[in-house]
């Protein structure tokens, strides 16, 4: 075993989360570390030519979690044998997982608007809106709950997150920019960068939607879409310097969303810099965080142990540990290590017991869900122009509660976010085999094969049409019999149990979409859409097959109550513990990624930003802690 | 099945050179002047270089794909892509030299699979003993150990929406196989089988030649073409395990006893249109002719000709502008100032 100098703190993982824990951290002059398993990625030389390369980024993986080294298994009830993740998905659109410094964060389309008052009080505005029971009854073993913080306490950790990151939109949309304005999350502050440029097709949805009465009665309020690509020249609080995005494409799909300018933002180009330079901060790469050593009495972690590249068991003691895994490596390394209550389920009884693991949730539409789709008159050049997420025009009023949920059938809460006219960035397998290549079916009796399929192909990157449409769900809500734990099976290469996922679609999700896909679908008709088609097919079980990896949240809760939830919110964890989570796993009240997509998609990936205040408040925390410690009143 | 042209290349023996001078630009040193009749050779050898090079990326030569299997898949990529009226077809494109390269490299190797045991896959006949997975190149040496296939006994399962007990260390456990799952099979918990995709697709290629004797009377590159179709789309439907005209034997190849007919047809089809789109780097889409095809400018910006249009112009166009497009390698020669 190699012994590390101890440090003050040790951030676990360094992806978004730990970037700014370890940047906030750093420049307060503390010592810092950050472990991550895979290298540093640098976009001048890693990307600015290879992410070209669609077979090899794309569909090789190479810059995404090596599963020879970890993976997870997946089932979606308590009775079956849970089949382990053999291969990416080819194609891969959905499932990248992050590797190295940015993690995640490294392929994302960039989706990144805030979560409003009503996702932090889901529960408590539910009852008091549509009675007690109401979501007991749309839920089945319902497990949700507020968290403990609303946004009002969590606004100012997101203007610093949008700060740092360089995050695009403006306010504008909204009419009044007022706290008691249902139709935004207020912000005392507008984003730091201006929207990027509107595509024709998110212009006729603004000027569609302008003109249209919402569920509320309201008028629609048409925004551009939020995004984390920094639309001019930028420097952060940090002095970190960005680049814009040049609109060069390949963003999408198969191209795994590696941007080559670092336009795009992650803790590799927008906080660790500033850790860097700092003088503070040590970066460890291509180290496999294993265990974490804890203390006799269990409550209090010692030290991480991290293989390298070599296999050499590494010791890094520290005083404060930062976990900023990704959400269920998170809950897997507690769980190996003997850390907090391992959530158990009983079937029997629908409930469950414990905290680590506990109410895993997924952030992303049923692939053969509920969808809505048909054509408008507007060409453009579906080859790789544009970038992730940039170009199109958003609306809040089918979102959270910003409608009476009263006398829907079948009843839901929530709603999505929905949007139009992102730019058709990817690469040549992005649009013709982005959700995989077809099986003969009764539209095509020869599926993806032969002389009538190829035609369909023909110029098909030089559209005189687009097609329009939305695959729209309501939130995943936490429910006892969606969990992760750890696999009895299956290991990864040194022996450990890897992770396993117990998951299926709750009814809100589908009830929801059933009724957001016909106010779509009258939104495309006024576009002027044609042929608009309803497709309802939604049901369970087909979690199993495709894995959505990258957009399941949950397991571990951001609570107060260090008896209901493991993780805490820093103001109970003084003189507790040295553990800090952040607050993607939190997802008990994830909401929202309804989206309305043309051919590529303009993603949502909001849950990335609900996460980003939390990591400012735990950093903030661990400040506070490092004080007390220093002052003796705590030990 | 086999061109003539091909074989040509074949007998030369340049497959491998013509490939890395082609994509990397590298030139292939003279020898001296010790053997004036090796000189001639290297001098007609370099000239075909010449000719090889102006063609972008094309690639010929068979590293993977033995004889057999050769004209077999060449069949089968040119009944997914024909050759028509509308355009060239997986024949031009050289689909089949993009398949053969990855079976060789880390597709075929399962370079970026998890493949730790048990191994579940579906329908595996009672008969069948332990098999030992060969470990790929990429994770072997993570661990050096050989693992143990879990292969399980008892009634193999129809398929979709199917349901499997398995017993485990005493317990028993459910495996649900897709309740509305189209064989959307290249995701995730699909292919669970004790080997790699090159020792899958062995197993496949000699499954449906066989299925193609049996059920259509001949090797499957001498069906017509409606048969060969047919064939596939059987693979689709996995129709091989459940043929009563007459029933496959058990555990017989005919009847695709280990492997799942549509996890094979969605291989076949996703590699071929995959061979048809990626950049000629890999030995398909030879002369851009699929890029050509779909309209797909490749990594021309919009400017990489000359064309004076840039990237920011082109993506909020309300309609399409058609460029030529540019490989990857051509990109990169451009980028280090290279031809």
């Amino acid at each position: 075993m190699i012994q590390e100098s101890p440090v003050d703190v040790v951030c676990l993982g360094v992806g978004f989360m730990s970037g700014v824990v370890a940047t906030e951290l750093a420049l307060a002059g503390n010592s810092v570390v950050g472990i991550t398993k895979g290298p540093y990625w640098d976009y001048v030389n890693d990307y600015s030519t290879t992410k070209y390369d669609e077979w090899g980024v794309g569909l090789g993986r190479k810059y995404d979690s090596p599963l020879p080294l970890q993976s997870t298994t997946i089932r979606n009830d308590s009775s079956q044998f849970a089949l382990p993740v053999r291969r990416y998905t080819m194609p891969i659109q959905y499932h990248a997982l992050g590797h190295g410094v940015g993690g995640a964060a490294q392929h994302y389309g960039g989706g990144m608007g805030r979560f409003g008052p009503w996702a932090y009080e889901m529960a408590s505005r539910t009852s008091s809106a549509y009675g007690s029971g109401f979501l007991a009854g749309i839920n089945p073993q319902d497990d949700t709950h507020d968290w403990p913080l609303t946004y009002a306490e969590y606004e100012p950790y997101y203007v610093e997150w949008e700060k740092a990151h360089g995050i695009c939109g403006n306010y504008n949309g909204s009419p009044t920019n007022s706290p008691s304005d249902i139709n935004y999350p207020w912000m005392s502050r507008n984003y730091p960068l201006p929207p990027h440029p509107m595509t024709p097709l998110g212009q006729l949805f603004q000027s569609t939607v302008q003109g249209m009465t919402a569920p509320n009665g309201q008028k629609y309020n048409p925004f551009p879409t939020v995004s984390a690509l920094s639309s001019q020249p930028y420097t952060n609080q940090y002095g970190v310097t960005v680049n814009p995005c040049v609109y060069e494409g390949y963003c999408a799909g198969l191209c795994d969303y590696a941007c080559e300018t670092g336009a795009k933002a992650n803790a590799a180009y927008r906080t660790i810099p500033a850790a860097i330079n700092s003088g503070n901060f040590t970066l460890v790469t291509n180290a496999y965080i294993f265990r974490l050593e804890l203390s006799p009495s269990g409550n209090q972690v010692v030290a991480a142990h991290y293989y390298d590249a070599q296999g050499n068991d590494h010791r890094q003691p520290g005083k404060v540990f930062f976990n900023g895994m990704w959400g269920y490596n998170m809950i897997r390394l507690m769980l190996l290590s003997g850390l907090g209550t391992p959530y158990v389920y009983n079937s029997g009884t629908g409930t469950g017991s414990g905290t680590v693991g506990r109410g895993l949730t997924n952030g992303y539409t049923p692939y053969r869900g509920t969808n809505v789709s048909g054509t408008v008159n507007i060409g453009g050049n579906s080859y790789p122009a544009g970038n992730g997420s940039g170009g199109g025009v958003s609306v809040f009023d089918l979102m959270d509660d910003n409608f009476s949920h009263s006398n829907i059938s079948p009843p839901f809460i929530g709603g999505g976010l929905f949007g139009a006219g992102g730019y058709l960035g990817g690469g040549p397998g992005n649009i013709t085999f982005a959700g995989g290549v077809a099986a003969p079916n009764t539209a095509n009796p020869n599926g993806a094969m032969g002389s009538a399929f190829k035609a369909t192909q023909q110029n098909k990157y030089l559209p005189t049409k687009q097609s329009v449409g939305a695959t729209p769900f309501a939130p995943d809500l936490p429910t006892f019999m969606n969990y992760i734990d750890l696999d009895p099976h299956y290991t990864d290469a040194y022996g450990d149990p890897v992770s396993r996922l117990t998951y299926d679609w709750t009814p809100n999700t589908y009830n929801g979409a059933t009724y957001l896909v016909n106010q779509i679908k009258t939104i495309l008709t006024q576009m002027g859409a044609t042929n608009v088609t309803v497709s309802n097919a939604v049901a369970p079980y087909s979690a199993h097959n495709d894995w959505w990896g990258h957009h399941l949240r949950g397991g571990l809760r951001v609570g107060t109550d260090l008896n209901a939830g493991t993780a805490a919110a820093w103001a109970a964890l003084s003189g507790y513990n040295q553990l800090y989570y952040n607050s993607n796993t939190s997802g008990f009240n994830y909401f929202a990624a309804g989206e309305i997509t043309n051919t590529t998609g303009n993603n949502a990936t909001a849950g990335t930003h609900a996460a980003g205040p939390q990591s400012y408040r735990a950093a903030e925390g661990i400040k506070k802690y490092l004080a007390n410690l220093a002052t003796g009143s705590i030990t | 099945m086999v061109s003539q042209t091909r074989r040509e290349f074949l007998k030369l023996g340049l497959a491998a050179a013509a490939s890395a001078a082609a994509a990397s630009g590298i030139e292939i040193p003279l020898l001296g002047n010790q053997n004036s009749n090796l000189q001639n050779q290297l001098n007609s050898a370099n000239i075909q270089m010449a000719n090889l090079k102006t063609k972008l990326n094309t690639v010929t030569g068979f590293v993977s794909l033995n004889i057999n299997e050769q004209s077999l898949v060449e069949a089968i990529v040119e009944t997914i892509i024909p050759s028509d009226s509308t355009g060239p077809g997986a024949k031009e494109a050289g689909v089949i030299y993009f398949i053969d390269r990855a079976l060789a490299g880390d597709y075929g190797q399962s370079a970026n699979m998890f493949m730790d045991a048990p191994h579940n896959p579906p329908g595996i006949p009672a008969s069948a003993g332990p098999l030992t997975v060969k470990p790929s190149s990429a994770w072997a040496f993570l661990q050096n150990y050989q693992q143990t296939a879990y292969l399980r006994s008892g009634t193999a399962i129809s398929y979709l929406g199917a349901s499997r007990t398995y017993t485990v260390g005493g317990t028993n456990y459910t495996v649900n196989y897709g309740i509305t799952a189209s064989p959307r099979v290249g995701s995730g918990i699909n292919l669970q089988y004790p080997v790699n995709m090159r020792e899958f697709w062995r197993i496949s290629l000699a499954a449906l030649q066989a299925y193609s004797r049996k059920y259509y009377g001949g090797n499957y590159q001498t069906l017509s073409s409606t048969n060969q179709m047919q064939v596939l789309k059987d693979l689709w439907a996995n129709t091989p395990k459940t043929q009563t005209n007459p029933p496959p034997p058990a555990d017989d190849l005919t009847g695709f006893s280990n492997i799942l007919a549509s996890d094979f047809a969605y291989e076949l089809t996703f590699m071929t249109w995959a061979g048809f789109l990626m950049d000629p780097l890999y030995g398909g889409n030879q002369n851009m002719v699929g890029w050509d095809y779909v309209g797909f400018n490749g990594v021309n910006f919009g400017n990489f000709y000359g064309e004076g249009l840039n990237q920011k112009t082109l993506m909020v166009a309300s309609s399409p502008t058609k460029l030529k497009p540019a490989s990857l390698a051509q990109y990169q020669q451009q980028a280090t100032g290279g031809a």
